[in-house]
C-alpha cells in the first residue's frame, strides 16, 4: 500500500480532464495519440508501458499523447492509474460522446492524428508484437509538417 | 434424425443473423470480462463434474466454449 | 465482489477470456508484466452410501500464457477408485456366488442384498495439452490432445475448434470437433456377449481386447444480451462405435414364472457361480443428440448461472438436465454460492431386470442402472476466498441422489417387491487452489 502511494509521487502526474476538456485545436501543429482505455481491459494495461515510452521518447518533437478513459465506474479508473500511473495525459470521456465521434469498436482502440488535424492511422486492439508498426506510424506522422495535405 | 439436425441448425442460424441488433457498446463489457461471468468460471470443477456424471448417468457433455468475456483486441 | 484481477484458465475446448491479472506484491513503476502462469489445482472425494464407489482425485491445470493471447495448457488428473458397484444380477432370498472377472476366484453377497462387485480398485491417469491463439482479430482457435489409462482402459483423443466473433464481438460463432479412440482390456477379457459365467479357471467365455471410437461435433452460438447478461446455445452431435458394452455386468438368467434367477452347481472340485449368469451386450453404434442453453445473469455483484441441456440417442434415451448457480459475493474477497440441479432421464430400449430362460434371447440386453430410467437431484454449496496473497481458494460440497423406478412391465412373479432400483446417494467434496506466477 506504501509502496503504492510512493509511486505516484514518483511518477508523473496524470492530469484527470473531462472529454469537453479535448479540443483538437489545442494541438494544431502537434501529432495527437488518441487512445481509447478502460481498466478492465488487458491489452489496454499491455498498452500503457508502451505509451509511455513513446511519450518520453517523441514528446519533444511534437508527440501528445491523450489517453481516453472509458470506465463506467470513475473510481476504477483512478485505483487502475494509482496502480499503472501514465506520464501522458488522461481524459474521461463521461457521456462516451468522444468514442461515438470517433466510432470505436474495439477497446483499445488508438487514433493517429496528423499535424494537419486529419487522422491518418488508427489500429484497433493492442499486439505486442505490431509495436514497431504502431511506432512506424507515429514517426510517419511526426515526419509530415502540418501544412501538407493527406 | 436429418430433419431435426436441419431444423436445429435452422433456429440456431436464425438466432445469429437475428442477433445483429443485440448487445453492448466495446466499451460497456465492464461487467462481461469479470471472471465469474464468462461461461465456465472454473474448468477443473466442469471438467470433474462432466466426468462424475458421465460415469453415473447416460448423457454427457453439451457445454460449449467461446464468446463473453472482455472482447478486447 | 471486486473485479479481482485474476486471469481464468480455460479447459482445451473452451477459449481464452480476457480479465485482469492479480497482483499482490508492491506496485511498480511501470505496469506489471502479465504472469507467464496460471494454476489451478483440486482435490476431490467422492463417495457412495453402502460402501460403493469411493473416488480420490487430485487434479492440476497449468496454463502458460505468451504473448499477445497465445497460451499453451497442460492438465494432469489422477484418480483412485474403490469400492463396489452393482454388477447387474438381481437379489435373491438366498445368497448368490458369482466369479470374479479375472475368472481366478468367486465372491457371495448375502441373501437379500444388492449384488455388488467389489473388483474396482483401480487407479486412472488422465492428461490433456491445449494450444490456444487468435488468428488474426476477430478468430480464435485450438487445438488439443487428450489421454488417459486406467488398468483395463486407454482413451487417445485429438480435438480442435475454431471460433469468430461478429457484431462488433456481441456475437460469437464457433466449431469443435473432437476424436477418440479408446481401448478396451478387460480384467480376464472381454466377455462373448450372453455368455454364461462359468466357473473359476474356465475362460471359454472370454476373447481378448476391443475398440471404441469416438466423433464429437460441437457447434455454438453465443450472444452478448446485455451489459449484464450473455446467453449461449450449443448443438452437439456424438458418434460412437465399436465395444460399448461393460465387460464386467452381466443379467440373471430367470424362471418365466417365479422370476427367481435359475441355480447352477459348479463342476466338481470347483468353484464358480451359484446361479445362472448372462453377460450384457449392448449395440456396437450409438448416436447422440444435444441441445445445450446457458445463461448467465449479473445482478449487483450477484450472479445466476442457469443451463439446461436436452440429450436424445438412437438407443431411446432422453434426458433432461437443468443446472442453476448463484454467486453470492460476502464482502470484498469471499462468495457464497449455492448449486442445484435436476436430472432425468428414460432408459435405454434394451434395459431390463433380468433375462427369462426359454425366451428367444433379445439382440441387445443390459441391465446396467445406468441405463434405466431415473430422476437425479445435485444440492450443493460452495465457498470460496481470495487469500492475502490474491489467490484464490474454495471448498464444496454437494449431495448427489439418483432416484430410478423399474417399470411393472419388466418384473416378474418373486421380482416384484423385492426388486427395487439401485438408488445412488452420494457426496461430493472438493477444495480447489488457484495461483497465478
Amino acid at each position: 500500500m506504501f509502496a503504492c502511494l510512493l509511486v505516484v509521487q514518483l511518477a508523473l502526474p496524470a492530469q484527470p480532464a473531462s472529454a469537453a476538456d479535448f479540443d483538437p485545436n489545442d494541438y494544431a501543429g502537434k501529432v495527437v495519440v488518441l487512445d481509447f482505455w478502460a481498466s478492465w481491459c488487458v491489452p489496454c494495461r499491455r498498452s500503457f508501458p508502451w505509451l509511455n515510452t513513446m511519450h518520453e521518447k517523441y514528446a519533444d518533437e511534437g508527440l501528445v499523447i491523450v489517453g481516453v478513459n472509458l470506465d463506467l465506474e470513475r473510481a476504477e479508473a483512478d485505483r487502475f492509474l494509482a496502480e499503472f500511473p501514465s506520464s501522458f495525459k488522461i481524459v474521461y470521456d463521461e457521456k462516451k460522446a468522444l468514442a461515438k465521434q470517433f466510432e470505436v469498436m474495439a477497446m483499445p482502440s488508438s487514433y493517429v492524428i496528423g499535424r494537419n488535424g486529419k487522422i491518418v492511422d488508427q489500429h484497433l486492439g493492442f499486439k505486442v508484437k505490431k509495436q514497431a508498426e504502431y511506432e512506424a506510424a507515429i514517426l510517419s506522422a511526426l515526419a509530415q509538417n502540418g501544412t501538407e495535405d493527406e | 434424425m436429418n430433419k431435426k439436425n436441419l431444423g436445429i441448425l435452422a433456429v440456431m442460424a436464425t438466432l445469429a443473423s437475428g442477433c445483429t441488433s443485440m448487445g453492448v457498446e466495446p466499451w460497456e463489457r465492464d461487467i462481461l470480462a469479470k471472471d465469474e461471468m464468462q461461461l465456465t468460471t472454473d474448468a477443473i470443477e466442469a471438467a470433474t463434474d462432466d466426468h462424475i456424471y458421465f460415469s453415473k448417468e447416460a448423457s454427457s457433455g453439451g457445454r460449449g466454449f467461446g464468446g463473453g468475456g472482455c472482447g478486447c483486441n | 465482489m471486486k473485479d479481482r484481477n485474476s486471469k481464468s484458465v480455460s479447459a482445451a475446448l473452451a477459449a481464452a477470456t480476457c480479465t485482469l491479472l492479480g497482483s499482490g506484491a508492491s506496485a511498480p513503476v511501470q505496469a506489471e508484466e502479465d504472469p507467464n502462469w496460471d494454476f489451478n489445482s483440486a482435490l476431490l472425494y467422492y463417495g457412495e452410501a453402502d460402501d460403493r464407489v469411493e473416488d480420490i482425485s487430485l487434479s492440476f491445470l497449468a496454463k502458460r500464457l505468451l504473448v499477445d493471447d497465445r497460451s499453451l495448457s497442460i492438465g494432469l488428473t489422477v484418480d483412485v477408485l474403490t469400492g463396489a458397484t452393482p454388477n447387474g444380477a438381481i437379489r435373491q432370498d438366498v445368497p448368490q456366488t458369482f466369479t470374479r472377472p479375472s475368472g481366478d476366484s468367486i465372491y457371495t453377497i448375502p441373501a437379500g442384498a444388492l449384488p455388488l462387485d467389489d473388483t474396482f480398485k483401480d487407479t486412472r491417469a488422465a492428461l490433456t495439452v491445449g494450444w490456444e491463439q487468435p488468428l488474426g482479430r476477430l478468430w480464435k482457435t485450438s487445438v488439443g490432445f487428450s489421454g488417459s489409462k486406467e488398468y483395463d482402459y486407454l482413451h487417445l483423443g485429438l480435438n480442435g475448434s475454431i471460433s469468430r466473433d461478429f457484431n462488433n464481438r456481441n456475437t460469437t460463432l464457433s466449431a469443435g470437433l473432437a476424436l477418440s479412440q479408446d481401448s478396451w482390456d478387460p480384467v480376464g477379457g472381454t466377455p462373448i456377449a450372453f455368455a454364461p459365467m462359468l466357473d473359476v479357471g474356465d475362460t471359454s467365455n472370454k476373447l481378448g481386447d476391443e475398440d471404441k471410437d469416438v466423433i464429437d461435433i460441437v457447434l455454438g452460438v453465443t450472444q452478448v444480451v446485455s451489459r449484464r447478461m450473455i446467453v449461449q446455445l450449443n448443438y452437439s452431435f456424438s458418434d460412437n462405435s465399436g465395444y460399448l458394452t461393460d465387460p464386467y455386468k452381466f443379467l440373471s438368467l430367470v424362471d418365466g414364472t417365479t422370476g427367481d434367477t435359475l441355480t447352477r452347481t459348479p463342476a466338481p472340485g470347483a468353484e464358480g457361480p451359484s446361479h445362472e449368469f448372462r453377460f450384457e451386450n449392448r449395440p456396437d453404434e450409438r448416436t447422440k443428440h444435444s441441445l445445450y442453453g446457458q445463461t448467465k445473469y449479473y445482478m449487483n455483484g450477484k450472479v445466476l448461472d442457469a443451463s439446461y441441456r436436452y440429450m436424445t440417442d438412437d438407443w431411446e434415451i432422453d434426458s433432461h438436465t437443468v443446472d442453476v448457480r448463484f454467486r453470492w459475493p460476502l464482502g470484498e474477497t469471499s462468495y457464497l454460492e449455492p448449486h442445484f440441479r435436476f436430472y432425468t432421464q428414460t432408459a435405454a430400449d434394451f434395459y431390463r431386470i433380468s433375462l427369462v430362460d426359454g425366451d428367444p434371447l433379445p439382440a441387445f440386453a443390459s441391465s446396467d442402472y445406468r441405463l434405466g430410467e431415473f430422476d437425479a437431484i445435485t444440492a450443493g454449496l460452495k465457498f470460496g476466498w481470495e487469500t492475502d496473497k490474491g489467490n484464490e481458494m474454495s471448498i464444496r460440497a454437494e449431495l448427489y441422489q439418483q432416484d430410478g423406478t423399474i417399470p411393472s412391465s419388466l418384473l416378474i412373479g418373486n421380482q416384484i417387491g423385492r426388486e427395487t432400483y439401485p438408488d445412488l446417494d452420494a457426496v461430493i467434496v472438493q477444495f480447489s487452489y488457484r495461483f497465478s506466477r
